[in-house]
C-alpha cells in the first residue's frame, strides 16, 4: 500500500461542477488510468481517496490536493503522466507525489487558506484599498449572520478571529480582496461571510453572481 | 474555454449549473471550417434526462464521425435557467461551444414523448426563432425531428420544417449531408424527400370533413413520395454503435456503459407501439457486444454497464452472453444490470449472481388484471408464470415485487379490475404462506397507467376511457388495494389524456399546442408542472375538442392523420388483431410462427424457432 497526493488547478466552466462531481471524475479517472486504489473494508467498499479541502461550487483554484492510497506501489512520475491524460478541460494536474511519514491525511492537517475575490465597484469608494481594509479590520467585531448546520436558523457569528491575513486592492473598477482564513476541522472561515461582512462596509459592491472568487493556497500543519 | 462573462453570471444564480457547461469527457469540439454543416442535437427536456438517453449517444457519434458535419447538444433549460436567460436576454445555446441554436444549420429535435411538445416550442422561442415553419426565413435553422413520436407527426408539422421516420443512424447523416450552400430551403426540401424516411409535411395538406375528420390528403407538390416509407437499418450488427459515450460530471439518470442488444420485437403485445414500429427483430453477435462493452467501460470508466433492447431475455443467445458478461463485468468491478428479464430459472441464477445482497425489486407486467384481459392484448403472461416466479424470488430472499398495470383497455370490466387487487392479495398470501408471521418486511406496489391507444398498432382505432371513468376506477383501486404491505399508485389522469390526443392528434391540434405554450405550458409530463386549467383553456380557445381525439373510436375506413406513413406493417394485418383481440384469441409470438404482419415483404425476419 502506497499514498500519494495530487495537486491541481480547477478553472474555468469546470468550476460548476461540484465537490462530489468531482470525486466521481477522478474515481472513474483512476479507472479507466488502470490505477488501482486500497478500498475502505465493510459492506460498502469506497475507494481510498479524498480532497484536502472541499471547494464551493462556482470557486476556482490553482492549489488544490487529492490524497488516495494504491493497492500496489506506482512511480509518481507514472502516476502524474497516466492521470492527466484523463483530465477533462479546465483541470491541470501540476504534480504528484509519494506521501511519507504523516500519518494524519491532509484534510485533517489543513489550517489555513488563500483566496483572491474580485468584486466588480458600481461606484468609485473614496478610500483607496489600503484605507479600506483598516476601516474594515478596525471593527471590534466583524458581525455576520450565519446558517446553522443543523437548525438551518441564520445567527449572528463574529468572524474577526478567523481572518488570518487581509488586504484590499481598487484595480480598475474592482475591489480585489486578498485573504487568508482558517481552513480546517478546528476553525473554518467561507470566503463567503467574508464577502457578506465587506459588502455592509462598501455597499456599492456588485452582485453576489459577479463577484469570482479563487483559492490560491492551502497551508496544512506539519 | 474562456466563460463568457453572460453566462458566468447566469451560472451562478441557478441549480446544477453543470446541466450547462458542457465540457464533459468525449463530449466533442471541432474548429468549425467553411462549408461545415453545424447540427444541434435537442433533447425537450433537462440534461439529466436527455444524457441518460441512448439515442442521443449514438446519434452524437454518427454524426460527429463525418468530418463535415459539427453536431452538438441543447437541452430544456430548467425553469430557473431560464428565467434568468429570458431576464437577460440570452439565446438558446449550444452545450460545446455556446453558439446560439438560431446560428447553426439544423435544430433536430428527438421525439420520445408527447408531452414533451411544449417544451420543443419554448425551446424554439427561446432561440429566437419563430415557431411556424411558414413564417421563418432562409436565415432560420433547418427544423428537423425524429423518433418514436414522429410515427405520427401530424400534431407538429406547423412547427417543423422535416420529420425523419424510422432508424436514425444511417438516414440522419445522410440526410444533413444533402444540404449544399446556396440552395434554398424548399430546393432542399425537394431534394431530400426522394430518401426513404423523409416527411415533409409543407407537400401535404388534409382535408376535414364538417364532423373534423380527415376527408383527403392532397399532395401539394406531385413529386412527393405517396407513402413515406420509414428508414430501416437492415445489419444492427454492422451499424455503428458509439464506444466512446460522453460522461456527465453530474448525476443523471442512467449514469452507465449501454449496449443495444437487438432491436424490435416478436411478442406482439397489441397496446405496443414500439413493438410494432421497430419489427423486425435484428440482433447484434455477441462478440460485437462484448466488444462495444468493454471499448465503452474502458473510454468512460463508468462502473455499470447495462444491456438495452424491448426485452433483454428474447435475445436469441442470451444465456451465453450473460453468463459472459457476469464474468467480465466481475474481473472489472463493474455491476451489471439487467432491465425487463423474464424470469425464469436461469434469471434468477443471474440476478442471484449479480445483485447478490443488493436486491432491488421484482418486477412484472402483467398488464392486465385476468386472463381474458391479457388474451385481449395479447400478453403472454399467466398468473401461474407470476406466481411460481414469486415463489422462487422469495426463497432466494427478495422482499419487494412491482406490478405494473393498465386501465381502460379494450372490453375491460369490474372482473378485470379485481383481477388486480386479487393478483396483489395473493402473493401477499404466498409470501406469508412460505414465511409465516415473522416473515419480515414484505411490500408490494401495484403501479397502474391509464391506457393510451397509439397509431400503428392493432388499438389505433379505440377510443380511450373517459376521466370520469378513470377516476372512478382509480378510487375503487385504491379501496380495494387499502391493504397493510401493498403501495398503490396510479398516474395522472389528465396528463393521459393529453397523451392520447397528440399520440392520435392531426395537424389541428397543433393549434392548441401553440396556444397552450403562450399561456405558459411546458414540462407537462413532470406533474409538479403539469397545467390542467391551461391546457383546457388553450382548447376552448383554439375549439380543439380533446375527446374527439382522446375518446372517439374511429371506423376501420376512416382516413387516419397518420396513414401516409409506411411502418412496414399493413393495416390489414393491424385490423386483423384488433379483431381477434375482441374476440379474445391470442397470436403467437412470432418466432414461432410468423403472423403475416407484412414485415418480411421488406426485410429478413429472425428464423422461425420451429424451422
Amino acid at each position: 500500500m502506497s499514498q500519494y497526493t495530487i495537486k491541481f488547478s480547477k478553472e474555468g466552466y469546470i468550476c460548476y461542477t461540484s465537490h462530489l462531481d468531482l470525486l466521481r471524475l477522478f474515481k472513474r479517472a483512476f479507472k479507466k488510468a488502470g490505477i488501482l486504489l486500497s478500498y475502505s473494508q465493510g459492506f460498502n467498499p469506497h475507494p481510498k481517496m479524498g480532497f484536502a479541502q472541499p471547494l464551493s461550487l462556482g470557486y476556482s483554484s490553482i492549489s488544490e490536493y487529492l490524497e488516495f492510497e494504491t493497492g500496489q506501489e506506482y512511480e509518481p512520475g507514472f502516476l502524474l503522466s497516466r492521470l492527466k491524460a484523463q483530465m477533462p478541460e479546465g483541470i491541470h494536474i501540476a504534480s504528484c507525489e509519494k506521501s511519507e511519514g504523516s500519518k494524519k491525511s491532509l484534510a485533517a492537517r489543513s489550517v489555513a487558506a488563500e483566496y483572491v475575490i474580485g468584486i466588480p465597484l458600481k461606484e468609485m469608494p473614496e478610500e483607496d484599498g489600503k484605507a479600506l481594509c483598516s476601516q474594515f479590520l478596525s471593527q471590534k467585531e466583524i458581525r455576520v449572520l450565519k446558517r446553522q448546520k443543523k437548525t438551518k436558523a441564520m445567527k449572528e457569528v463574529d468572524i474577526k478571529e478567523k481572518i488570518q491575513d487581509l488586504n484590499f486592492t481598487i484595480a480598475g473598477e474592482n475591489l480585489l480582496i486578498w485573504a487568508k482564513l482558517d481552513s480546517g476541522s478546528h476553525s473554518n472561515l467561507s470566503p463567503e461571510l467574508l464577502i457578506e461582512a465587506v459588502k455592509k462596509l462598501c455597499p456599492f459592491m456588485a452582485d453576489r453572481n459577479e463577484i469570482g472568487v479563487m483559492r490560491t493556497k492551502l497551508i496544512f500543519e506539519k | 474555454m474562456e466563460i463568457s462573462k453572460e453566462l458566468d453570471k447566469l451560472l451562478k444564480k441557478v441549480e446544477k449549473p453543470a446541466r450547462y457547461i458542457g465540457c464533459e469527457i468525449n463530449s466533442v469540439i471541432k474548429e468549425p471550417q467553411p462549408g461545415m454543416l453545424r447540427f444541434g442535437f435537442a433533447f425537450p427536456d433537462t440534461y439529466e434526462i436527455g444524457m441518460s438517453y441512448m439515442g442521443l449517444q449514438l446519434l452524437y457519434h454518427v454524426m460527429n464521425k463525418e468530418e463535415t458535419i459539427f453536431c452538438e447538444r441543447v437541452f430544456a433549460p430548467a425553469m430557473d435557467m431560464e428565467d434568468c436567460m429570458r431576464r437577460e436576454n440570452m439565446e438558446l445555446f449550444t452545450l460545446e461551444t455556446k453558439t446560439p441554436v438560431r446560428n447553426l444549420d439544423f435544430l433536430g429535435f428527438t421525439l420520445q414523448y408527447e408531452l414533451s411538445f411544449t417544451n420543443i416550442l419554448n425551446m424554439l422561442d427561446l432561440g429566437g426563432i419563430p415557431l411556424l415553419a411558414k413564417e421563418r426565413t432562409e436565415e432560420e435553422p433547418i427544423i428537423i425531428a425524429g423518433g418514436p413520436c414522429a410515427y405520427n407527426p401530424e400534431p407538429l408539422c406547423d412547427f417543423i420544417d422535416v420529420f425523419l421516420i424510422g432508424d436514425g443512424e444511417e438516414l440522419l447523416p445522410k440526410a444533413v449531408k444533402l444540404r449544399r450552400k446556396g440552395q434554398t430551403k424548399e430546393e432542399y426540401l425537394k431534394e431530400l424527400c426522394k430518401l426513404s424516411g423523409v416527411y415533409v409535411p409543407a407537400f401535404y395538406e388534409p382535408e376535414y370533413y364538417e364532423d373534423g375528420r380527415i376527408k383527403e390528403i392532397r399532395k401539394t407538390w406531385e413529386h412527393a413520395p405517396d407513402t413515406i416509407e420509414r428508414a430501416l437499418v437492415r445489419d444492427l450488427d454492422a451499424a455503428e454503435f458509439p464506444q466512446d459515450l460522453i460522461v456527465p460530471f453530474i448525476e443523471v439518470v442512467h449514469d452507465r456503459a449501454v449496449v443495444e442488444t437487438f432491436r424490435g420485437c416478436t411478442r406482439g403485445c397489441r397496446f405496443c407501439q414500439a413493438g410494432m414500429i421497430y419489427r423486425p427483430v435484428r440482433e447484434r453477435k455477441p462478440e460485437t457486444i462484448k466488444r462495444l462493452a468493454q471499448a465503452q467501460l474502458d473510454s468512460t470508466g463508468h462502473e455499470e454497464l447495462s444491456l438495452l433492447s424491448l426485452s433483454t431475455s428474447d435475445y436469441s443467445q442470451f444465456e451465453t452472453l450473460a453468463t459472459e458478461l457476469v464474468g467480465m463485468c466481475r474481473e472489472q468491478n463493474v455491476s451489471l444490470s439487467l432491465p425487463s428479464l423474464r424470469l425464469d430459472s436461469f434469471s434468477f441464477k443471474v440476478l442471484e449472481e449479480i445483485q447478490g445482497y443488493k436486491k432491488s425489486g421484482l418486477t412484472f407486467a402483467p398488464e392486465a388484471g385476468s386472463q381474458r384481459l391479457r388474451d385481449v392484448i395479447n400478453k403472454g403472461i399467466t398468473e401461474e408464470d407470476i406466481y411460481s416466479a414469486v415463489k422462487q424470488a422469495l426463497e432466494l430472499g427478495w422482499n419487494h415485487v412491482k406490478l405494473y398495470f393498465m386501465i381502460g383497455l379494450p372490453t375491460e370490466t369490474q372482473q378485470d379490475l379485481d383481477g388486480i387487487a386479487e393478483i396483489a392479495k395473493t402473493i401477499k398470501a404466498i409470501n406469508y404462506e412460505l414465511k409465516g408471521r415473522k416473515g419480515g418486511r414484505f411490500n408490494v406496489t401495484v403501479s397502474v397507467s391509464n391506457f393510451v391507444p397509439k397509431a400503428h398498432t392493432p388499438f389505433q382505432w379505440e377510443a380511450q376511457d373517459t376521466e370520469e371513468s378513470f377516476r372512478k376506477k382509480h378510487d375503487y383501486l385504491t379501496k380495494q388495494l387499502s391493504v397493510k404491505g401493498i403501495t398503490f399508485n396510479y398516474h395522472d389522469t389528465e396528463i393521459s389524456r393529453l397523451e392520447a390526443v397528440f399520440a392520435r392528434g392531426d395537424r389541428q391540434v397543433g393549434k392548441a399546442l401553440a396556444r397552450a405554450f403562450e399561456l405558459g405550458c411546458k414540462f407537462d409530463g413532470w406533474s409538479e408542472h403539469f397545467n390542467g386549467a391551461m391546457w383546457k383553456r388553450a382548447f376552448e380557445e383554439t375549439g380543439i375538442d380533446p375527446a374527439f381525439y382522446a375518446q372517439r373510436k374511429r371506423s376501420y375506413d376512416e382516413i387516419l392523420p397518420w396513414d401516409r406513413i409506411d411502418p412496414f406493417i399493413t393495416k390489414a394485418f393491424l385490423m386483423r388483431e384488433n379483431e381477434r383481440a375482441l374476440q379474445e384469441i391470442t397470436t403467437r409470438d412470432c418466432r414461432q410462427g410468423c403472423a403475416g404482419c407484412g414485415m418480411n415483404r421488406k426485410a429478413e425476419c429472425m428464423p422461425e424457432e420451429d424451422k
